[in-house]
C-alpha cells in the first residue's frame, strides 16, 4: 500500500482501535503494533514507537469525555499514571537484560488466567 | 511502614494504586504492550474498582505512562510521523465513540467484552511467541 490509500488505511484502522481503546479502557498498542508490522511492513520498534505516539491523543479524548460524564477519577489516574510511568522507563531498560520468551509465556497465561475469571464473572453474575 | 506506605501517603493515592502503576508500567515497558491491559485486571480483581470505572482510571493512568515512553523511545527516530498522525485522526474519533459506548454499557456486558478481549489477546501472544 502506498500514498493515499495507505492513509485512509490507517484513518480507518485508526477509528477502530480508538473505538476498541476507549471502550476497554487500553491504549490501542496491542492492537496497532501487529497492524503496523503485518499490513503496513514498519519494523517492531518503528510500530511500537508509533503506536505509542497514537496512544497519548487516544487516551487523553477518551479521558476527556469519562471525566465530562464523571466517570473514573481522572485527578487520581494522573498521579498513579505518573508513578507507573517511572516503572515503564524501568521496564523498557530491563526488557533488553531478561529473556523475553519466558516473559511472554508467563504474562500469555496470566491473561488467560484473568480472561476466564472475568467471563464466568460475568455470566454468573446474569 | 513501609517505603512503598510512606510514598503512597505522600501522593494521597491507595498503596495498591501504587503497586498497580508500578507493576503495569514494568510489564508493559518489557513487553511492549500498553499499561490498560496490565492495570485495568489489576484494578477490577485486586483494587476493587468496578469494571467501568477501572477502565477510566486506565485511561487517565496511560496519559503520563505514553508520555514518558514516547519520551523514551520516541526520540529514538523510529517514529513514522506520517503514519501516526494518520492513525491519530481515526483514533481520536474512535475514542470519543468507545468512551461514550463505555459510559453506557453496563458492568456485566463490559466485563464480557473485556474478558474475551483479553482472552483474545493472550491466544495470540502464545501464537505469534
Amino acid at each position: 500500500m502506498t500514498g493515499i490509500a495507505l492513509y485512509a488505511a490507517l484513518a480507518a484502522f485508526g477509528v477502530l482501535t480508538g473505538a476498541a481503546a476507549g471502550l476497554l479502557g487500553v491504549g490501542g498498542g496491542t492492537l496497532m503494533v501487529p497492524f503496523l508490522t503485518l499490513a503496513v511492513g514498519l519494523s517492531q520498534h518503528a510500530a511500537e514507537a508509533t503506536s505509542l505516539l497514537v496512544v497519548l491523543p487516544t487516551a487523553v479524548v477518551a479521558s476527556v469525555v469519562l471525566h465530562r460524564r464523571g466517570i473514573g477519577d481522572l485527578p487520581v489516574a494522573l498521579r498513579f499514571g505518573a508513578v507507573g510511568a517511572v516503572g515503564g522507563v524501568a521496564g523498557a531498560l530491563a526488557a533488553l537484560a531478561i529473556p523475553g520468551k519466558a516473559l511472554r509465556l508467563i504474562f500469555a497465561v496470566f491473561l488467560l488466567v484473568v480472561s476466564v475469571r472475568l467471563v464466568r464473572d460475568a455470566i454468573v453474575s446474569r | 511502614m513501609t517505603a512503598l506506605h510512606r510514598g503512597a501517603r505522600r501522593l494521597g493515592l491507595d498503596p495498591r494504586l501504587i503497586a498497580i502503576g508500578v507493576g503495569g508500567g514494568l510489564l508493559s515497558g518489557l513487553l511492549g504492550v500498553g499499561g490498560g491491559i496490565v492495570m485495568v485486571p489489576l484494578l477490577v480483581l485486586w483494587a476493587g474498582y468496578g469494571q467501568r470505572d477501572a477502565h477510566a482510571v486506565s485511561l487517565g493512568a496511560i496519559i503520563p505512562i505514553s508520555i514518558a515512553s514516547v519520551l523514551t523511545y520516541g526520540v529514538a527516530g523510529e517514529v513514522h510521523p506520517w503514519e501516526a498522525v494518520a492513525l491519530a485522526a481515526g483514533s481520536i474519533g474512535g475514542a470519543r465513540v468507545g468512551a461514550v459506548a463505555l459510559a453506557r454499557l453496563d458492568e456485566r456486558r463490559l466485563k464480557l467484552v473485556f474478558g474475551l478481549f483479553l482472552g483474545a489477546v493472550a491466544i495470540l501472544m502464545l501464537v505469534r511467541r
